[in-house]
């Protein structure tokens, strides 16, 4: 143990003189910013800062919750495809099992796009209930 | 051309997964609840007794997964304890006026995810089951989104598993980085700094799942807030999974048993099994009183893990059959009389003062479990204690033996005030006297109740059958 961690401090100490070189650099720059730094206050000091501009509005509006569910759906999707791709470069050592294999993927992915579709996901408008709600038993 | 898969071992898993699916195209064809319960129920079983039909003599394996006695053992008990859930999930559902079936839905992918977690030997696979386990659990414990506990609950569980996983991550980054290998055969080939610091943070990343006493916090409020179907898969399933990966880690990988980190999972149980107990002592919430009950349990558990010999599965076995049935017997208790769930979940103490006197089966039932989570003599959980503390003896961790010893004396404070209050006269409010169920429910919840009495006065089969997987 003492001989691979001397062995192992050998190897990296570059590493460890860069951590500790970001860590110095940065607590200087604040430190002697905050040191050397002038300071004033006022009250137009405490307002934030867009530009010069002063701020109008509030920043807290409320999103359409369909923007998530778009975007989630839309990552599901396209990181499903990316795993296609993987099969795809790789179609003559897998034979067909690996072509099986890829047909289930992607037909349980087709049953996913179906319930999404059935249950309103894909619905941008709320308004129109789809049939799966409306027959709630 | 790689070695033909043993589909024959994958095949619960695999009836697992296609359950969900058909439940997925029912709900996309039409919504009905108690079909969708079928299904899932029926793939359950199916499944549950494919397993048992395997019962492997030589354990067939693929890169990614082995299949083994302590997969075997682990694979039943997922099963298992995802059938009672699903059959207490449709009454506890009935009531619910929001979409039902997608609660079945969820619960089959963490089934799924905890059979392919129990039988991992690949970091890949390992950090799949996982994942596949916790996603649907997020869903499951947020899924009363109306109720701010409930919605606390999942997100609480979503933002602290991230974090758990991500030191995992991280660690299996560094086991990577000094062996350059994934698979547990290949990480066992060498030892170092790195692999030592990977092998810490995994460490911690499955104590989140397993709340050990350093990363516990969560523990207790999801518990609470979560919808108690969702809280019963989380105290057992999730639960039994990670520990059985984790147990498979320390016996498999020797940086695991490194001496350094040895030690220090003994002073992590030692500190599970008296904080557990001590935060337990002063709770009025039935279910955050589990929780912390869990975490307990969960310490006891850790001895196992710290002395790591051959004899030490056939205690974790044990230890985790008792506590499985005690647990959900408990939580069944706690589901029925919660549901159907329109109004606030009877989680409160004060909801099972009395209790005895109005549904005098299901307060037996609960004074059974709570007796075994107490490790009384005649009931399941004594024979789990009793093997771990001939384990901790016959391994002279002295240590060990004194946190269990008082760890349970503690702990019997807590379950003791617990059946106190059952049986207390007063307040026989008509308002929660609690309608009575369908039998079938109660039938369920009786028998977990009597599992826990017969595994305590006649362990022995289970015991044997333990002794008898091959690992």
């Amino acid at each position: 143990m003492e001989q691979t961690l001397t062995s192992t401090a050998a190897e990296q100490w570059a590493i460890g003189l860069f951590v500790l070189a970001v860590f110095g650099l940065c607590t200087f720059m604040i430190v002697a910013s905050w040191l050397l730094g002038g300071r004033s206050r006022g009250r137009e000091k405490a307002l934030p800062f867009e530009s010069g501009i002063l701020g109008t509005g509030a920043p807290r509006q409320k999103f359409s919750v369909k923007f998530y569910l778009v975007a989630m759906l839309f990552v599901i999707f396209d990181i499903e495809a990316v795993y296609l791709f993987a099969w795809a470069v790789s179609l003559p050592e897998s034979g067909w099992i690996g072509f099986w294999a890829a047909t289930l993927f992607i037909l349980i992915l087709l049953a996913g796009l179906l319930y999404d579709s059935r249950t309103g996901a894909l619905d941008w408008a709320p308004q129109p209930r789809s049939p799966v709600d409306s027959t709630r038993t | 051309m790689p070695a033909p898969l043993p589909l024959l071992s994958l095949g619960p898993f695999a009836l697992v997964c296609a359950a969900a699916v058909t439940v997925l195209l029912g709900i996309a064809w039409q919504r009905m609840h108690t079909v969708s319960a079928l299904v899932t129920i029926v793939g359950l079983l199916g499944a549950l007794v494919l397993q048992l039909a395997l019962q492997t003599p030589d354990s067939a394996e693929t890169p990614l997964l082995v299949f083994d006695g302590l997969s075997h053992f682990a694979a039943l008990m997922v099963l298992g304890s995802s059938l009672v859930v699903a059959l207490l999930s449709h009454t506890y559902l009935r009531g619910y006026t929001g979409p039902r079936e997608e609660f079945y839905l969820l619960l089959l992918c963490a089934a799924a995810g905890a059979l392919i977690l129990v039988a991992s030997q690949h970091l890949a696979s390992l950090f799949f089951g996982l994942e596949l386990l916790s996603m649907p659990l997020y869903g499951m414990l947020a899924y009363r989104f109306q109720s701010s506990h409930s919605l606390e609950a999942g997100l609480k569980y979503l933002i602290l598993s991230a974090a758990g996983s991500a030191f995992l991550l991280f660690g299996m980054a560094l086991l990577y980085a000094q062996t350059g290998a994934l698979d547990f055969t290949g990480l066992a080939s060498e030892m170092g700094p790195w692999a030592l610091a990977g092998t810490g943070l995994m460490l911690v990343g499955l104590g989140f799942k397993l709340s050990i006493v350093p990363f516990h916090l969560w523990t207790p409020d999801v518990y609470q807030g979560g919808p108690v179907p969702a809280t019963m898969l989380l105290a057992s399933i999730s639960k039994l999974a990670v520990f059985v990966v984790l147990l498979r880690l320390v016996l498999e990988v020797p940086t695991f048993r490194d001496e350094a980190l040895s030690a220090l999972l003994a002073g992590l149980a030692i500190l599970t099994m008296i904080v557990g107990n001590l935060l337990a002592l002063r709770q009025s919430d039935l279910k955050r009183l589990l929780g912390y009950s869990s975490i307990a349990h969960f310490g006891y558990l850790l001895v196992a893990l710290v002395i790591g010999s051959r004899f030490a599965v056939e205690t974790a076995g044990v230890y985790l059959i008792t506590y499985l049935v005690a647990t959900l017997t408990a939580f069944g208790v706690v589901t029925l009389l919660s549901s159907p769930c329109r109004t606030e979940e009877a989680s409160n103490l004060e909801h099972y003062r009395g209790l005895f006197w109005r549904r005098p089966w299901l307060a037996a039932a609960l004074t059974v479990a709570m007796l075994s989570l107490a490790g009384i003599p005649f009931t399941a959980g004594f024979i789990g204690k009793f093997y771990i503390l001939a384990l901790a003896v016959d391994a002279q961790r002295w240590w060990l033996v004194a946190a269990v010893i008082a760890g349970s004396a503690i702990g019997l404070y807590y379950y003791l005030r617990v059946m106190v209050a059952l049986f207390l006269r007063e307040a026989a409010d008509a308002s929660r006297a609690g309608r009575g169920g369908h039998w079938l429910n109660d039938t369920i919840v009786l028998v977990l109740a009597l599992l826990v009495i017969v595994l305590g006065v006649w362990p022995a089969p289970a015991v044997d059958w333990l002794a008898g997987l091959n690992y």
